[in-house]
């Protein structure tokens, strides 16, 4: 069966930067799929190439098959892209509705609706909504396509807790529903909780590719945590000790280790507590440091790589 | 397709208060102030009525902002606030869209048209014969086509501040200097010879002949065609200089993450 998605050493140049370096990736039919990485890893400049609206320079880029502007018209795939709009002045129901009129297999507009949870906002005008409705009429915008393949870029940026509470679980329907749902974000939480597939990029490539829980595994450190009054000597743990406010703080590949030396050790030590590596941890360890790549979160634009200009360099000219 | 989005231009100006004021009300209270103050004066044989020269002058004033508007400041204003951007990520050209555009143009400067006739015969008892209502407000409507285009080129050439204020401006200016205003004989020979090269004029001129009981002159068709296809061709230009795929594209990977 042909994939859902399928980049072969896809390529794209802006100028001297390079967006997308010799990227190649496969998703099956069925999968969520999280696309991680900091801002100017390549994560928009790879949908736009998914959606047809950028063409790469090399490679190959294929969407249940075709050709993805093929793909588009034949509404096997629908994106959310950054930075939309919606037009003013018409209703919910009416915009969904112009949507369906687009794609030759479309869902009912009431239950595009439905799914992205403003059933009840039907006829409301677009320029009443709030910032977390219009997000999900955009995602009701890809649901009416029908397409077997969502591709959402920063679904939830400027959205409140309570608003990305409620696109991801509209989301989540839509992922029950079998189909295929390719996410790009940098929260990290939300990579936890809704992908079973984390492709981890930096500077257009593939650094990590897995289950969340082996990405966070994979560059990550359990953190061992327990109360010690100071003064107190520690043995030698094998990690990296950290004493603040008569709290120890050990950052440890191996913390079965940290803990039984800890209890063989005879110290006075209480409220013990052991954390699993943070997926935060394991994001910078894989993407690497930001003074040695210059596109990790941190990074202010200005320090970023020298280049012409915003045009040249698109993914550089970011400011957030 | 072309036509549900053409359905949705529309319903949104019909919504808008701005289009409905300036597009709509707008032109039949002024029919009716300048047909209650000049409209009774004398006229000399072979000339138009006061209430019926007003009438078409009003009617095409109305008409030219409903096509105008419904393109320029619009067009402008979705090519920032990101809907062109929705639609290429939509099985949906850039062709249909502006033709999609053109036709609301169009279709909202049908009503000012329209009322301002109906507020002729029914306030100042403006009576024409059906010949000539059946060529009026058709001739005047497809006479609108080029101001639905430069609508187009502003749109697709000035930033959302600016298309406004641009619109608008160059809507006023050239309704004054083509005797929308001032009835074009009261100009002076230098401005008549400007206004009979404008498309106001033109319009206007169209629905005057009409309404005289004659066919409206080769000049009319000519002029109004000539702005059509240059702001036809400034548009296809525009439309080929603006972002096309690749830049575009590379702008929303400019907000990558």
């Amino acid at each position: 069966m042909e994939k859902a998605i399928a980049l072969d050493g896809a390529t794209k140049r802006f100028g001297e930067l390079t967006a997308v370096d010799g990227l190649s990736l496969e998703i099956g039919r069925g999968a969520t799929v999280a696309l991680l990485g900091a801002n100017g890893a390549g994560k928009t400049t790879t949908v736009a190439m998914l959606m047809g609206l950028l063409e790469p320079d090399a490679g190959r880029v294929t969407v249940a098959g075709r050709a993805p502007r093929q793909a588009v018209v034949e509404g096997r795939i629908a994106a959310m892209l950054q930075d939309s709009g919606l037009m003013p002045g018409v209703t919910a129901a009416e915009l969904v509705g112009l949507g369906r009129r687009m794609y030759p297999a479309p869902l009912p507009v009431e239950e595009a609706l439905e799914l992205a949870g403003l059933r009840d906002q039907a006829r409301r005008r677009v320029d009443r909504m709030s910032g977390g409705q219009v997000q999900r009429l955009k995602f009701a915008l890809v649901a009416v396509a029908g397409a077997d393949t969502m591709l959402l870029d920063e679904p939830t940026r400027a959205l409140d807790v309570q608003g990305r509470r409620e696109f991801w679980s509209a989301m989540r329907n839509c992922a029950a529903a079998g189909r295929t749902i390719v996410f790009a974000t940098h929260y990290l939480d939300e990579v936890e909780e809704n992908a079973e597939r984390v492709v981890v990029l930096a500077r257009g490539r593939v650094v990590a590719d897995g289950p969340p829980a082996r990405i966070r595994e994979a560059g990550g450190r359990a953190v061992v945590r327990f109360r010690l009054p100071a003064g107190q000597a520690l043995p030698t743990l094998p990690g990296e000790v950290a004493r603040e406010h008569g709290w120890a703080t050990v950052r440890s590949a191996t913390p079965d280790e940290v803990v039984r030396r800890l209890v063989a050790s005879g110290v006075d030590w209480s409220d013990l507590r052991v954390s699993p590596p943070s997926l935060d941890d394991s994001f910078l360890a894989l993407t690497g440091s930001p003074t040695t790549t210059g596109t990790a979160p941190q990074t202010t634009p200005g320090t970023a790589a020298p280049v012409p200009t915003p045009t040249t360099a698109p993914e550089e000219a970011q400011v957030r | 397709m072309t036509f549900h989005l053409f359905r949705l231009e529309c319903l949104r100006m019909l919504r808008d208060p701005r289009y409905l004021a300036l597009g709509v009300v707008a032109p039949i209270g002024f029919y009716l102030l300048f047909a209650t103050i000049f409209g009774g004066s004398p006229t000399q044989p072979g000339e138009l009525k006061g209430t019926v020269e007003i009438m078409v002058a009003m009617a095409a004033y109305g008409a030219i902002w409903g096509a105008l508007s419904a393109t320029g400041p619009r067009l402008a204003h979705e090519r920032s606030s990101g809907w062109l951007e929705q639609l290429r990520s939509m099985p949906v050209t850039v062709r249909q869209l502006l033709v999609a555009k053109l036709a609301a143009g169009l279709a909202v400067a049908l009503p000012a048209l329209v009322l301002v006739c109906l507020t002729a015969v029914a306030a100042k008892d403006v009576r024409l014969a059906a010949w000539q209502w059946a060529a009026l407000v058709p001739a005047m409507w497809l006479g609108t086509l080029p101001f639905a285009l430069l609508g187009v080129v502003v749109g697709l050439l000035v930033g959302p501040e600016a298309a406004f204020p641009l619109s608008y401006g160059v809507y006023m200016a050239a309704s004054a200097l083509g005797g929308l205003w001032v009835p074009p004989a009261r100009l002076s020979a230098p401005l008549q010879d400007v206004a009979h090269t404008l498309p106001t004029y033109r319009l206007a001129d169209l629905g005057w002949r009409v309404a005289a009981g004659h066919a409206p002159t080769w000049a009319d068709v000519v002029v109004l065609a000539a702005w059509s296809a240059g702001f036809a061709a400034l548009a296809v230009l525009a439309q080929g200089r603006r972002p096309g795929r690749a830049r575009t594209g590379a702008a929303s990977a400019a907000t990558a993450g």
